[in-house]
């Protein structure tokens, strides 16, 4: 991951925001007659004053709850949303006015929905992506080897699902499983060598081998192509993969935009005391506020009452880190 | 970055329903049974005209070719739609679902990625059909049949099919303003009763079903051309052109509707 | 106990079809284009003969006759088809196995629910606009409520028709063509197109051999007085005949299509 401070930004968002007008359906039968009549509008700000800066070849953690408005804020970075007010610029360009010059920069992946042709094999999506992006043969096949090299050295584990890239490219979209989608949407939107690459919730429903597997594969491409990558997600392991910066957002406005590092120093002071009961069972967690208790305090407290087989003590797990954020408990940085 | 032209866009448009083409191809069972369906249904309505014949003399002064005429000629007008512009009808779905959205983010026009998708093969089945029931009716009729027969007859036949495809473009771009319902349930039903000549309407609907919903451009304008060859009505002459500004208006819909889609969800 | 389960699958088919009011809704506004469209096309055709009635049939008559069947096709006609071919290749058929009733039954219900629902928003203001434009030419008396059950024994053997349709759709892998092929015939043969008085006398008898009448004709005849009420009865026993015929048809191919199906899973 290279950054260089003195370049230009690749994202640039100021005051970015946008509303949503909907309709506020009434309740019942006699409500729904009503709706045909009289309209009762009601405006959603899905976005209200998003403010960051992206340098290139970072990879940055764009997290939040639910609602919070992160495929919101994406949608008007990928130019097919139309801010209500602020500036956005995407690789120099309003990415709205300019949605075609923004595509060709820009690559795209949906965790569960593949924009790859359902029937074709993988190769033939790609020959037609080649084409549609106007990628020259040269470029192409170099993007072919490198894919080459970090797909196909990896060989095939034990119940794992074949991802080696030649026979991979022989598959039908339709007929590969969800990893084996995913991870052929995130070759495609390579390919052309875009300057950002969106993923929007890639490890979703995904096992522990294949999420480790497209980990990797974004961590390679981002070295060796110094591709921006924006990630949303709700997957912790994701974030502590990949993410050196997050940004959570919460009601449409930044709560924290840091390096993760920085983040989890802001809660040095709290320490996860992790417990067994029982040489056999599972971790029981204890997050602790050294400013307010000490660890000691409560190792005491649960001795009273059981029989401790093990202890550790951890750092602030990123989940709780986030788990608090989204509570409130810090201010801004 | 080189500019995409025309000509790119017919290349690529090629590639792309090539490929689909070859898909369904590979379903040869679903392939055969649907075009034959197709043509069944045709047949069915072959001999629904036979069979008014046979207990009628005629349908507001249309003989019987007369208005298989008109049938023949309305099935060859629809190929182009059926075959083209067949993922129109998934538009629904896709807008509800949100699904839609992924059209948006390639660096090519939406409206072609969009209808690029989808070759729908049975309209082979249909051409067949309006073929044989366009020459069966005008050999009947006597028409006369020259270079500059055939040259109309060309002209007329893409004016009709362009009407077609701008009614099915403009229904469709309704969906993006009604969240998914539609008016795409009436474009199966004007289809159907543009077989009919307008003159069985009399004042406001002739005139609704000429202008307002084009329906008599997809048969009866086009077809006077060569069942009244000695009275051809302006309309008629006029059709290629009011055609094309009707698709270019369905066109411009379908965009405006494309561009303020936003998907579901936050 | 067992009818609360069947109870409780019928509302849950109700709400299901009320969700798609605005579809619904829109389905209406068609049959009274279709109305439009048939009145026109029809006075055209009787004006061109010398006589009022034709064939037994006046120009009221068979306007009746085509809109009142057309509006008893649009009500969930291809429904059980269509959802049969989703269930198939969504895989989510295999899960409706494991549950407690049989899926023919279950299935059955939730049609009849939407059913109803369709009835009271399509069909009842169809026939009231249908009413008030034919001068109320349809009688209103015994053979209203002589309808209500001859359009219910209707919609079962259409129902099982249906279902035996969908598994011969799971051998082909092919819905929409084995589906149009069926509407055409049925839609044809049952006089729905061209009212059966129309046909030649050979072609008559084929369509009362086959139970596609049973699905239109009987009922509209019923409604339209036709007949007496000591009529009905030999023709609800046709009817339940073809009910017999069809529930045995389609209990053959489905048992045989669970067998394929739990074999390649689902």
């Amino acid at each position: 991951m290279q950054k260089n401070n003195n370049t230009k930004p690749v994202i640039s968002l100021k005051g970015l925001h946008k509303e949503f007008k909907t309709l506020n359906r009434r309740e019942g039968l006699k409500g729904g007659l009503l709706d045909l009549f009289s309209r009762n509008y009601k405006t959603v700000k899905a976005v209200n004053g998003l403010s960051f800066d992206i340098q290139p070849g970072e990879i940055v953690g764009l997290l939040g709850p639910n609602g919070a408005g992160k495929s919101t804020a994406i949608k008007m970075m990928s130019g097919v949303l139309k801010p209500s007010g602020g500036e956005i610029l995407v690789n120099g360009v309003i990415p709205y006015n300019n949605r075609i010059k923004n595509a060709q920069n820009i690559g795209v992946v949906f965790g569960q929905r593949s924009q790859l042709w359902w029937a074709l094999p993988l190769v033939e999506s790609l020959k037609l992506l080649k084409d549609i992006y106007m990628i020259e043969d040269k470029h192409y096949n170099q993007m072919f080897d490198l894919y080459k090299t970090i797909l196909g050295a990896s060989e095939s584990e034990n119940g794992g699902e074949e991802c080696r890239l030649d026979s991979l490219l022989k598959k039908p979209v339709r007929q590969m499983s969800l990893g084996q989608r995913t991870l052929s949407d995130i070759l495609a939107s390579f390919l052309h060598n875009p300057k950002v690459v969106f993923l929007d919730e890639p490890t979703i429903g995904l096992d522990v081998m294949m999420k480790a597997k497209i980990r990797e594969l974004v961590l390679e491409l981002n070295r060796i192509r110094n591709t921006t990558v924006i990630l949303t997600t709700h997957d912790i392991g994701d974030v502590d993969a990949l993410c050196e910066r997050v940004i959570i957002i919460d009601k449409g406005a930044i709560l924290y935009d840091n390096s993760l590092d920085n983040l989890k120093s802001f809660f040095g002071a709290y320490r996860t005391l992790k417990i067994k009961y029982n040489k056999d069972e599972e971790w029981v967690d204890f997050l602790i506020n050294e400013d307010e208790s000490s660890v000691m305090d409560k190792l005491a407290e649960i001795e009273k009452t059981n029989k401790i087989a093990d202890i550790k003590i951890e750092e602030i797990s990123t989940e709780s880190v986030i788990k608090k954020i989204y509570e409130g408990e810090v201010k801004s940085s | 970055m080189k500019k995409r032209s025309i000509i790119w866009y017919l290349r690529i448009y090629i590639k792309i329903i090539t490929q689909d083409i070859k898909v369904k191809l590979n379903y040869r069972a679903d392939f055969v049974i649907s075009n034959f369906a197709q043509i069944l249904h045709h047949i069915s309505g072959f001999i629904v005209f036979w069979l008014i014949f046979q207990n009628f003399p005629s349908v507001d002064g249309w003989d019987y070719y007369e208005m298989l005429f008109f049938y023949g000629f309305s099935l060859i007008a629809f190929t182009p739609t059926q075959c083209l512009l067949e993922n129109n009808w998934s538009l629904p779905w896709q807008v509800r679902s949100g699904d839609f959205i992924k059209y948006c983010f390639r660096p090519i026009n939406t409206f072609f990625y969009y209808i690029s998708e989808v070759f729908d093969t049975k309209g082979f089945g249909q051409l067949v059909a309006g073929i044989v029931v366009l020459a069966f009716a005008w050999l009947r009729l006597e028409i006369a049949f020259s270079f500059i027969t055939l040259a109309l007859l060309i002209l007329m036949l893409s004016a009709a099919g362009i009407f077609m495809a701008a009614m099915l473009n403009l229904a469709a771009s309704t969906i993006f303003w009604t969240k998914g319902f539609g008016l795409m349930e009436f474009v199966v039903r004007f289809r159907d009763y543009s077989r009919y000549p307008i003159t069985i309407f009399s004042g406001f609907l002739r005139y609704l079903f000429t202008f307002a919903i084009p329906m008599a451009f997809i048969s009866y304008y086009p077809s006077l051309m060569f069942l009244r060859p000695d009275q051809v009505p302006i309309l008629t002459w006029l059709s290629p052109l009011i055609g094309i500004a009707f698709f270019a208006l369905s066109y411009f819909a379908w965009m405006k509707g494309a561009k303020s889609y936003s998907g579901t969800g936050s | 106990m067992k009818i609360k389960k069947y109870t409780t699958i019928l509302r849950a088919g109700m709400l299901d079809m009320f969700q798609w009011r605005m579809s619904l809704f829109i389905t209406f506004l068609g049959n009274i284009v279709y109305l439009v469209v048939i009145y026109n096309l029809w006075q055209a055709i009787y004006a061109s003969s010398p006589y009022d009635t034709v064939n037994g049939m006046t120009f009221t008559d068979t306007m009746l006759y085509l809109v009142l069947a057309m509006t008893i096709f649009n009500m969930t006609e291809t429904y059980v088809v269509g959802s049969m071919g989703r269930h198939i290749q969504d895989g989510s058929m295999i899960l409706n196995l494991i549950k407690p009733m049989e899926y023919r039954t279950i299935t059955f219900f939730e049609i009849l629910g939407a059913d109803i629902i369709s009835f009271c928003m399509i069909f009842v203001p169809t026939f009231i606009i249908v009413s008030i434009i034919t001068g109320f030419a349809i009688p209103l008396g015994v053979n209203l409520l002589l309808f209500l059950p001859a359009l219910l024994f209707a919609r079962v053997i259409s129902y099982y028709i249906d279902f035996f349709v969908g598994t011969i759709c799971l051998y082909t892998e092919s819905t929409w063509g084995i589906n149009m092929a069926k509407e055409v015939l049925v839609l044809l043969m049952s006089g729905a197109v061209i009212p059966l008085a129309f046909f030649p006398d050979w072609l008559r008898q084929v369509a009362e051999f086959l139970p596609f009448q049973a699905i239109y004709n009987i009922p509209l005849q019923i409604m339209l007085g036709q007949v007496t009420t000591f009529e009905t009865l030999p023709m609800f026993g046709v009817q339940l005949f073809w009910i017999g015929v069809m529930y045995v048809i389609s209990g053959v191919f489905w048992k045989q299509s669970i067998k394929t199906i739990t074999i390649n899973g689902g």
